[in-house]
C-alpha cells in the first residue's frame, strides 16, 4: 500500500475556497450509494470528501470534475456535509492551476466564450435577441410586469429556441406585459461556476446584475432551473434580492389567476402518457415539483405518469455542474437510464423543463428510433394543447435543423446563433 | 387489583413499561404505597413486544411477565391501566394527581376474562401488539401475560362507530360489558412521582425512509420482532409480508432516523440497535440456518457488558455479512415482491444486492406527546425532547420530587431502565423517608390446610408457552398422559400457565379439587419457581408441594426439530416430576432479623453516591475505602464530556459524605474477613492500624476499576506517549508540551476489544472526543487525529462527535487487520516527531502523520482486588474481572449471592453519570431489604440428623457459604448447619459417608423416586 502524507496547506486552500464541508464527513457511504455516477461506472464521492480533509485531492483527475451537483448526496447526508461546496472548491483549484483533463477540456472554451461574449457557445452577444426576430417582443423598460430573462441555450440553441418562442407565445397569449435585455443579457454564470471559475462568474454575475438594476428590474421570469438557482439563490452574495420566479411557476399562478385559460375536456383520443422529470436545480435544489405536474394534469388528453426515480430521488440528466460541456462517453450518460426510465413508465412525451435536461435526452432519443418517448418542455406541451393538436404529432414550430447534441462544439452554437427565426 | 378507590397514596408510577414496573416493585418493597398508572391497557411497556432480550437471548416474555404478576399481587401497588395523567398539582411531599380512566368498556371488576367477548366480536382490527402485522378483534386481550387480564373495546368498535353492533354485551355472563361507559376524573394524592413514559420508536413512513409504507417487504426492527416470536403475527415462522414465504436472505439497515442531521431525523445514536440487530441476526438465523444475513452500518456499537463477544457471535455465523456503509433501496422487483439494496464498498464502488426481505433498525425517540408530557408535569425537556437531568443526578427533572426512570432520560438499554428505576427509589425514599411504611399493607394468605392425613393428590399443569412448547410438544397428548398417571387427580393445558388468570385458576383448582401436592411442566424454576410457590399459597398449601417439570429448556428448545420424540421426554419428564412430588413435605421458611446497616466497599463517585442514598433514607453506611483519600478514579477526571466539572462536584460528594451523620467513613482499609449472611453479615476491616467487625444488613461492592497501562505503541518507552487519563491531567496544569504539540495522534481501543481483554472499554471514544475538542480549544491550529475502529458515542455523545468533527479534528478508521504503527522519526524539517502509519481503505492508501504526541484510549481494567473480594463476598466475577450481576437484564444490580449488591465501574466501564444512576439503583435496591425487620430464608436447607454424624469433618470441608460448623457438645462433636447461609446445594450431603446430612426437598427418598420413575417405563421413543 502506497504511504501518503496528509497536506495540512492543501486543506487550508480548500477550506478558503469554501469547500469546509468535508470536515463533517464520517465516511459512512451515503454519498456513494446516491451518486447517479454508481449506476453507470465506480465513482466514489466519499474519496473525494476524504481526500479533501486530509489535503490529498487528485486535481489531476478525472475524478474531480465528475460530480454534476445534482445535489442528491448533500440532501441525503446524515451528517450535513455539501459535496457540492467541496467539488467546486477543489475544482477552484485546480481551475487556479488551469488543470483540466481531456474530458473537460472544452470548460476553457466555454469560459473563454463567457468573458468575451456572454454566453458558452461562442455565439455572438449581438445575436442574443436573434431569436425573437418578428415576434414583435419588446426590449424591457422599467415599469413591466416582469423581465424574461432567456438564458444562453433558449436564445442560440436551435432546439431550445423554440421553447424560448413558446414561452413567449404563451406569455402573450396570457396578456403579461414583458420584455427582454437582448444583448445586454449575460450568461447567469452558474455552471461555470461550477467548473472553478469563480472570478468569471462573478464577472457575469455583476453584468447582470448592472443590467437589471439599469433596467429597473423586480421580478425576473427566468426558463433554466440553473439561471433560477443562482438568481434566487447565490446572486444575494453580491447584496441584491430579485423577485425570481419560474416559468412553472409562473404560468401556475397565470392559470390561477385565470389570465391564462387552458382548453378544457377531453381530445377525443386515448390520453397520451406524460411524464415529468423534475430537475436537479428546480427539484432538489429548489423545492419546486409541483407547478410543472400541476399544469400538465390540467391538460386535455394527458396522463400524467411517474417515473421510477421522481421528485427528490429525480436521476440526474448529466449536465449539470458544467458537464453540459464536458465529454461523457455514451456508456456513462445518465440520460440514457432516464429516457429508458420513462420508457418503462409508458410514457409517449418525456417533459421537463431544464435546458441541459432537454438537450441530453433528446441525444438519448436518437439512438432510440420509434420507441423514444417526445422530449419537450413543458410550455410546449401546454402550447400545442392550446392548439389542439394531437399529441402524437411533431412538436409546436418544428425546426429542420437537428437538435443541439453537443454543446461543447461550440460552433454548432455559432450556427445556431446565426440561425433564422422558426 | 385491590378494592375500592384508595386516593391516598405515596408515589405515582407513570408508565407502566419494564422501568415503571421496576420502580413500582422496588418502592411497594420499601414500604410505599404505589400507583402504577398506563395508558395501554395492559402494563409492560415496548418489552413485552420483544422476542429475546440481548445478550443472553432470554425470552424477553418470560423474563418479565412475572414481574407483572409480582405487580399485581402485591399488597402495596395499585394498577390504573387505561390511564392518562391530566394534572398535577402541589410540590414535592404534596402532589394532587388528577387522572382520566379512560373507558375500556369493560368492567375490570366484573370481567373473568374467559374471552367469550372476543370469540363473538365480529369486527377484526389490526392489532397493535403485533404491529399491525396481524388482525385481532376490535374487544380483545391485549396479549396473553396481559395484567390486568381483562379485554377492552377498541375505538373502532361497531357500536362505538354507529351503534351498530353490541353482540358482545349479550354474550357476557357477567354483565362486565359496559358499552356506555364514559372517561371518569379520579384524584390521587402522592409524595413523590417516577416518570417512567419509556420512548417513542422512529417511524419511517413519516419520511418515507427506505420505502417503508409502500414497500412491503420492508419492515422495522420492531415488527420484525413481532414475526420472531412465537405469539407473533406467524406463531414465530419468519414470513415475509408480502406473500407469507420464508425470507432466505434478509438484509438489516442500521441508524434508520438516527446520527443524523436531517430534517424528521435524530441527531444522536439510539443505543441500542446494533445489539438488538445482532440479536436479530443470531435469532434469524436459529429459525433458518440457511438464511443469508447483510448488516449495513457505520460503526459497530457493542459498547455494554458482553455486546462485544455477542457481536462477534453474530459476525462469525455462517452467511452473515457486516458491510460498513449507509444504504439505498435500489427497487423492489415486482414479480417476487423482493427489494435490492445499493450498498458503498471500500475499493469495488457500489454494489447492488437483491434481498427477500429488508429489516430497518428504528432508532428511539421521546415518548408521544411529549410536550404535553412536560406540561403536565411541569418539567423540562432537553433539547432532543427527551427530559432534562441533571448529569450529576440524572434521576432528578427540573421539579423537586418528580424523578425519571428509563427510556425517557434518553435512550438506553433494558438493564439501565431497571436501574434508574431502582434508583428513583432511593431518591424517593430520601425525600418520602418519614412515610415509610404507614400505608404498607401486609400480604394476607390463605390459612396452610394440614394435608398430612390426606392421600397424595396431584394435579398437572402443562403449559404451551405461546407457541414456545406447544410447537414441538404435543400438549393435549402429554396433558391426556399426565391425567392417567398414579396419585394425578387433575391435569389441565393453559397457553401461558404464568399468565394472571391461569396462576389464579390453579389457586382455584387446588382448593375444588383438593389437590396437595402441584406439578407445573412448562419452564424453567430460575425465573418462574417462586411465582407458583406464590400460587400454592394462594390456593391454602405449603408451597414446597410444588415441582416444576421444565419440557422447555429441556425439552421443547433442545429438541425443536424432533416433535415425536420430545413429546415422549415431556412425557417422561412429566411422569418424574409427579413421582417426586409424592414424597415432598411441607417446609417451613424462617424470618431472620434484618441489621439495618450497610457496607459499601469503594470510596469513589459510586460508593459515595451509593453511601448518600442510603443515609438520606436514614440507613447506617460504613463507607470502606482502600486509599487514604476518597474520590477513586474521578479524581483524575477534570470534566465529563458535556462540560460538568467533575472536580468541583467531587468535592461537594466528600462534604456531604464526611458532614452525613450516618456515613462512618474507613480510609486505607483492607477487609480481612466477611461471613454471614443476608440481613446478618459480619465483615473484619483493618483500617489505619485498627481492626474492627462491622455487623451489617446490605453489601455493596463499588469497587471501580483502572486504567489499563498499555505496552503497545512505545507506551512507556517514549514519553511523547500518554493515555487519555495522563493527557486530561497534562490539558489540566497547562503542560507545556501539549501546549506547544502541532500534531497529535489518538489510537482507540489500545488493549481491549482483542484476545485476553475481549470488551469495549465504553468511555474511551467519549473521552478521546473530550479531550480533542479540549485541545481544539486551546489551539485550534493543532492538528488532531484520532484513529478508530468504530466510534462508539452512544446515545446524545454522538453530537459531541460531530462538534469534534467540525471543529477540524479528523477521525480515520482502521481494522485490526491493518493497525496503526508508531515509531520514532522526523519530519521533513528535521524536527523529531513520532511518525503514525495507518492503513485506510477507502483511499487504497496508508497515511503517514507526523505527530508530536500520541495519546492512546487505553481500556479500562477491573480492579485487581476483584477476585479477593469475590471470594470474601462469595460472588462470581465474569472472565474480564468485572463483577457479575444476578441477571444481566432485570437484576442488573444485585448479585446472586442475596443482600449484596454492585455499582459503578465494578460491575463494567462506565462514566460518571452511569456510575452516579447505578450507584442509586444499588442503594434503591439495598433498601428493598434494610427496609424490612425480617428477611425469609429458604425451607430447602441442610439438616443434620446428630446420631449419624461422626464428626468428619467432610461436609464442613466441601461447603462453599460456610454454612456448617462444629456443634454438639465438648464430648460428641456433631457438624450443625447455619440454615440462613445454606444455599441447599447438597455438596455435603453426597460428602457424607455416613448419610447423616440431608437436604429438604432433596431428599434421597424424593431424588429416588423421580429416578425410579424415570426408570420405570421404557423410554417411551
Amino acid at each position: 500500500m502506497e504511504t501518503v502524507a496528509p497536506f495540512a496547506e492543501i486543506v487550508t486552500e480548500i477550506k478558503e475556497a469554501g469547500g469546509d464541508a468535508f470536515t463533517y464527513c464520517y465516511q459512512c457511504g451515503k454519498c456513494d450509494v446516491v451518486c447517479p455516477w454508481n449506476r453507470v461506472t465506480q465513482f466514489s464521492i466519499r474519496k473525494i470528501m476524504v481526500q479533501a480533509a486530509l489535503g490529498l485531492p487528485e486535481i489531476e483527475l478525472d475524478e474531480i470534475w465528475r460530480c454534476t451537483t445534482c445535489g442528491r448526496c448533500p440532501s441525503l447526508c446524515p451528517r450535513g456535509v455539501d459535496q457540492i461546496d467541496v467539488s467546486v472548491a477543489i475544482r477552484r483549484i485546480a481551475a487556479a492551476y488551469d488543470v483540466f483533463p481531456a474530458s473537460v477540456a472544452a470548460y476553457s472554451t466555454a469560459a473563454g466564450s463567457l468573458a468575451a461574449d456572454g454566453n458558452p457557445l461562442s455565439a455572438e452577444r449581438g445575436a442574443r435577441a436573434a431569436w425573437s426576430d418578428g415576434l414583435g417582443i419588446k426590449p424591457f423598460a422599467e415599469g413591466m410586469e416582469v423581465l424574461f430573462y432567456v438564458g444562453c441555450y433558449y436564445s442560440y440553441d436551435p432546439r431550445m429556441k423554440n421553447v424560448a418562442v413558446a414561452t413567449a407565445e404563451l406569455l402573450n397569449a396570457a396578456g403579461v406585459e414583458f420584455g427582454i435585455l437582448g444583448s445586454r443579457e449575460s450568461c447567469c454564470g452558474e455552471s461555470i461556476r461550477k467548473t472553478g471559475h469563480e472570478d468569471l462568474f462573478k464577472e457575469l454575475a455583476r453584468e447582470n446584475i448592472k443590467a437589471f438594476i439599469d433596467a429597473g428590474v423586480k421580478r425576473i421570469l427566468v426558463s433554466s432551473p440553473h439561471c433560477y438557482h443562482t438568481f434566487k439563490n447565490e446572486y444575494p452574495e453580491f447584496m441584491v434580492s430579485f423577485d425570481v420566479v419560474h416559468i412553472s411557476e409562473f404560468l401556475a399562478e397565470l392559470v390561477e389567476a385565470r389570465r391564462l385559460e387552458l382548453p378544457g375536456g377531453t381530445n377525443g383520443g386515448p390520453p397520451t402518457r406524460v411524464t415529468y422529470h423534475d430537475p436537479c436545480y428546480l427539484g432538489r435544489h429548489n423545492g419546486i415539483y409541483d407547478p410543472p405536474r400541476e399544469l400538465l394534469e390540467l391538460l386535455p388528453g394527458l396522463e400524467l405518469v411517474e417515473m421510477a426515480d421522481a421528485r427528490a430521488d429525480s436521476l440526474c440528466c448529466g449536465g449539470g455542474g458544467g458537464r453540459i460541456w464536458a465529454e461523457t462517453s455514451k456508456e456513462e450518460r445518465f440520460s440514457d437510464l432516464r429516457v429508458g426510465q420513462a420508457v418503462e413508465a409508458g410514457a409517449r412525451v418525456l417533459a421537463t423543463s431544464c435546458p441541459y435536461c432537454i438537450s441530453n435526452f433528446e441525444e438519448t432519443t436518437l439512438s432510440l428510433g420509434e420507441d423514444a418517448p417526445r422530449i419537450m418542455d413543458v410550455t410546449e406541451v401546454i402550447l400545442e394543447a392550446m392548439k389542439g393538436a394531437t399529441a402524437e404529432s411533431p412538436p409546436t414550430a418544428p425546426d429542420d435543423s437537428p437538435p443541439e447534441n453537443d454543446a461543447s462544439e461550440a460552433d454548432a452554437g455559432a450556427t445556431a446563433g446565426n440561425g433564422g427565426t422558426p | 387489583m385491590s378494592n375500592g378507590r384508595s386516593t391516598l397514596g405515596d408515589v405515582m408510577v407513570v408508565g407502566g413499561g419494564i422501568s415503571g414496573i421496576q420502580a413500582a416493585l422496588d418502592l411497594a418493597s420499601s414500604g410505599y404505597k404505589v400507583y402504577l398508572v398506563e395508558k395501554n391497557p395492559t402494563i409492560g411497556g415496548k418489552m413485552a413486544q420483544l422476542d429475546k432480550t440481548f445478550p443472553t437471548n432470554d425470552c424477553s416474555m418470560c423474563i418479565e411477565s412475572p414481574k407483572f404478576i409480582e405487580c399485581d399481587r402485591h399488597p402495596n401497588i395499585e394498577i390504573l391501566t387505561y390511564t392518562e395523567v391530566d394534572t398535577v398539582e402541589g410540590e414535592a411531599g404534596d402532589f394532587q394527581v388528577t387522572l382520566t380512566r379512560k373507558p375500556r368498556y369493560v368492567n375490570e371488576d366484573l370481567c373473568t376474562g374467559c374471552t367469550v367477548c372476543t370469540e363473538y366480536c365480529p369486527l377484526n382490527i389490526p392489532d397493535p401488539f403485533n404491529q399491525e402485522l396481524s388482525e385481532n378483534k376490535a374487544t380483545h386481550i391485549y396479549f396473553s401475560q396481559a395484567v390486568p387480564l381483562v379485554p377492552y373495546i377498541d375505538e373502532r368498535c361497531l357500536y362505538l362507530e354507529d351503534g351498530r353492533c353490541s353482540i358482545c354485551e349479550g354474550v357476557c355472563q357477567n354483565k362486565a360489558i359496559d358499552l356506555r361507559q364514559r372517561p371518569e376524573k379520579q384524584v390521587i394524592k402522592v409524595g413523590a412521582i417516577i416518570l417512567s413514559p419509556g420512548y417513542g420508536v422512529f417511524d419511517p413512513q413519516l419520511r418515507g425512509d427506505y420505502g417503508y409504507g409502500t414497500i412491503k417487504n420492508v419492515v422495522t426492527s420492531l415488527d420484525f420482532e413481532r414475526l420472531l416470536c412465537s405469539t407473533g403475527p406467524h406463531e414465530g415462522e419468519i414470513l415475509r409480508p408480502s406473500d407469507k414465504t420464508h425470507p432466505h436472505k434478509i438484509a438489516w439497515i442500521h441508524c434508520v432516523g438516527s446520527r443524523q442531521v436531517l430534517e424528521g431525523g435524530h441527531s444522536y445514536c439510539s443505543s441500542v440497535c446494533c445489539s438488538y440487530i445482532q440479536k436479530q441476526v443470531i435469532l434469524a438465523k436459529d429459525h433458518h440456518a440457511d438464511t443469508e444475513a447483510f448488516v449495513f452500518h457505520n460503526d459497530i456499537r457493542s459498547y455494554g457488558k458482553d455486546f462485544e463477544r455477542f457481536y462477534r457471535r453474530a459476525e462469525s455465523l455462517p452467511g452473515v455479512t457486516f458491510v460498513r456503509s449507509y444504504v439505498e433501496i435500489g427497487r423492489e422487483v415486482p414479480e417476487t415482491g423482493n427489494v435490492t439494496v445499493r450498498f458503498a464498498t471500500d475499493s469495488e464502488g457500489v454494489k447492488e444486492e437483491e434481498f427477500d426481505l429488508v429489516v430497518l433498525g428504528v432508532g428511539l425517540g421521546p415518548p408521544a406527546d411529549v410536550h404535553g408530557l412536560a406540561r403536565q408535569f411541569d418539567i423540562e425537556l432537553n433539547e432532543h425532547g427527551f427530559c432534562k437531568t441533571n448529569p450529576m443526578n440524572p434521576i432528578e427533572t427540573s421539579r423537586p420530587g418528580v424523578f425519571v426512570s428509563g427510556a425517557f432520560q434518553g435512550p438506553m438499554d433494558i438493564p439501565e431502565s431497571v436501574v434508574t428505576a431502582s434508583g428513583a427509589n432511593a431518591l424517593a425514599g430520601a425525600l418520602l423517608k418519614s412515610r415509610r411504611g404507614l400505608l404498607d399493607t401486609e400480604r394476607v394468605y390463605p390459612e396452610e390446610r394440614d394435608v398430612s392425613e390426606e392421600e397424595v393428590r396431584v394435579g398437572v399443569f402443562t403449559c404451551h408457552c405461546g407457541a414456545n412448547i406447544g410447537r414441538v410438544v404435543d400438549i393435549p397428548e402429554v396433558t391426556e398422559y399426565a391425567e392417567g398417571l398414579d396419585k394425578v387427580v387433575h391435569a389441565e393445558e393453559g397457553l401461558f400457565i404464568c399468565s394472571t388468570d391461569a396462576a389464579a385458576s390453579i389457586a382455584d383448582t387446588i382448593r375444588e379439587k383438593e389437590l396437595n401436592r402441584v406439578v407445573v411442566a412448562a419452564c424453567t424454576p430460575r425465573t418462574h419457581e417462586p411465582l407458583f410457590r406464590d400460587t400454592l399459597r394462594e390456593g391454602g398449601i405449603n408451597q414446597y408441594f410444588f415441582d416444576m417439570a421444565n419440557i422447555r429448556e429441556h425439552c421443547s428448545w433442545v429438541h425443536s426439530k424432533q416433535k415425536e420424540e420430545a413429546t415422549a421426554k415431556a412425557k417422561d419428564i412429566i411422569r418424574m416430576s409427579v413421582a417426586r412430588t409424592v414424597g415432598l413435605e411441607p417446609l417451613q421458611e424462617f424470618e431472620l432479623p434484618v441489621n439495618k446497616a450497610a457496607l459499601v466497599v469503594g470510596g469513589g463517585v459510586a460508593g459515595m453516591t451509593s453511601a448518600l442514598g442510603l443515609a438520606n433514607q436514614g440507613f447506617q453506611v460504613h463507607l470502606v475505602e482502600k486509599d487514604e483519600t476518597l474520590g477513586g478514579m474521578a479524581r483524575r477526571i477534570r470534566t465529563t464530556l458535556e462540560g460538568v466539572d467533575v472536580q468541583a462536584h467531587l468535592r461537594e460528594l466528600i462534604r456531604q459524605v464526611y458532614a452525613h451523620p450516618l456515613i462512618h467513613v474507613l480510609h486505607a482499609a483492607t477487609i480481612t474477613e466477611a461471613s454471614g449472611y443476608v440481613g446478618n453479615f459480619v465483615t473484619t476491616v483493618e483500617a489505619e492500624g485498627q481492626v474492627r467487625t462491622i455487623h451489617h444488613g446490605a453489601t455493596i461492592l463499588a469497587t471501580g476499576a483502572a486504567e489499563y497501562r498499555p505496552t503497545e505503541y512505545l507506551y512507556g518507552e517514549d514519553e511523547r506517549v500518554l493515555t487519555q487519563l495522563e493527557l486530561e491531567e497534562r490539558l489540566a496544569m497547562e503542560d507545556e508540551t501539549v501546549a506547544r504539540a502541532r500534531s497529535l495522534v489518538m489510537i482507540q481501543c489500545v488493549g481491549c476489544r482483542e484476545e485476553g481483554r475481549d470488551y469495549c472499554a465504553r468511555v474511551c471514544c467519549s473521552q478521546a472526543i473530550k479531550n480533542a475538542l479540549k485541545l481544539k480549544t486551546k489551539n485550534p491550529e493543532m492538528d488532531v487525529y484520532v484513529l478508530y475502529r468504530d466510534m462508539r458515542t452512544y446515545g446524545f455523545k454522538e453530537d459531541y462527535y460531530r462538534e469534534a468533527a467540525e471543529k477540524g479534528v479528523r477521525f480515520l478508521h482502521w481494522e485490526p487487520e491493518g493497525r496503526p504503527e508508531v515509531e520514532p522519526g522526523r519530519d521533513e524539517t528535521g524536527q523529531p516527531v513520532l511518525q503514525v502509519t495507518v492503513p485506510n481503505a477507502i483511499l487504497g492508501q496508508s497515511l503517514a502523520i507526523d505527530a508530536d504526541l500520541v495519546v492512546l484510549s487505553a481500556a479500562v481494567a477491573p480492579s485487581q482486588g476483584n477476585p479477593e473480594l469475590a471470594r470474601l463476598f462469595k460472588v462470581p466475577v465474569n472472565p474480564d474481572g468485572f463483577f457479575q450481576e444476578a441477571h444481566v437484564k432485570l437484576r442488573p444490580v444485585d448479585f446472586g449471592a442475596d443482600g449484596v449488591f454492585l455499582c459503578g465501574s465494578a460491575h463494567y466501564p462506565k462514566h460518571i453519570t452511569e456510575a452516579v444512576s447505578q450507584a442509586y439503583g444499588a442503594a434503591g435496591r439495598a433498601v428493598t431489604l434494610l427496609s424490612h425487620d425480617t428477611v425469609t430464608a429458604s425451607g430447602s436447607v441442610c439438616e443434620v440428623e446428630p446420631a449419624a454424624c461422626i464428626a468428619c469433618g467432610a461436609c464442613i470441608d466441601v461447603c462453599t457459604y460456610d454454612a456448617i460448623r462444629w456443634g454438639g457438645t465438648k464430648a460428641a462433636k456433631k457438624a450443625e448447619v447455619i440454615p440462613a447461609l445454606c444455599k441447599g446445594d447438597g455438596l455435603c450431603c453426597s460428602n457424607c459417608p455416613t448419610s447423616a446430612i440431608v437436604l429438604r426437598h432433596y431428599t434421597d427418598e424424593e431424588v429416588f423416586n423421580q429416578i425410579d420413575a424415570a426408570l420405570s417405563e421404557a423410554w417411551s421413543s
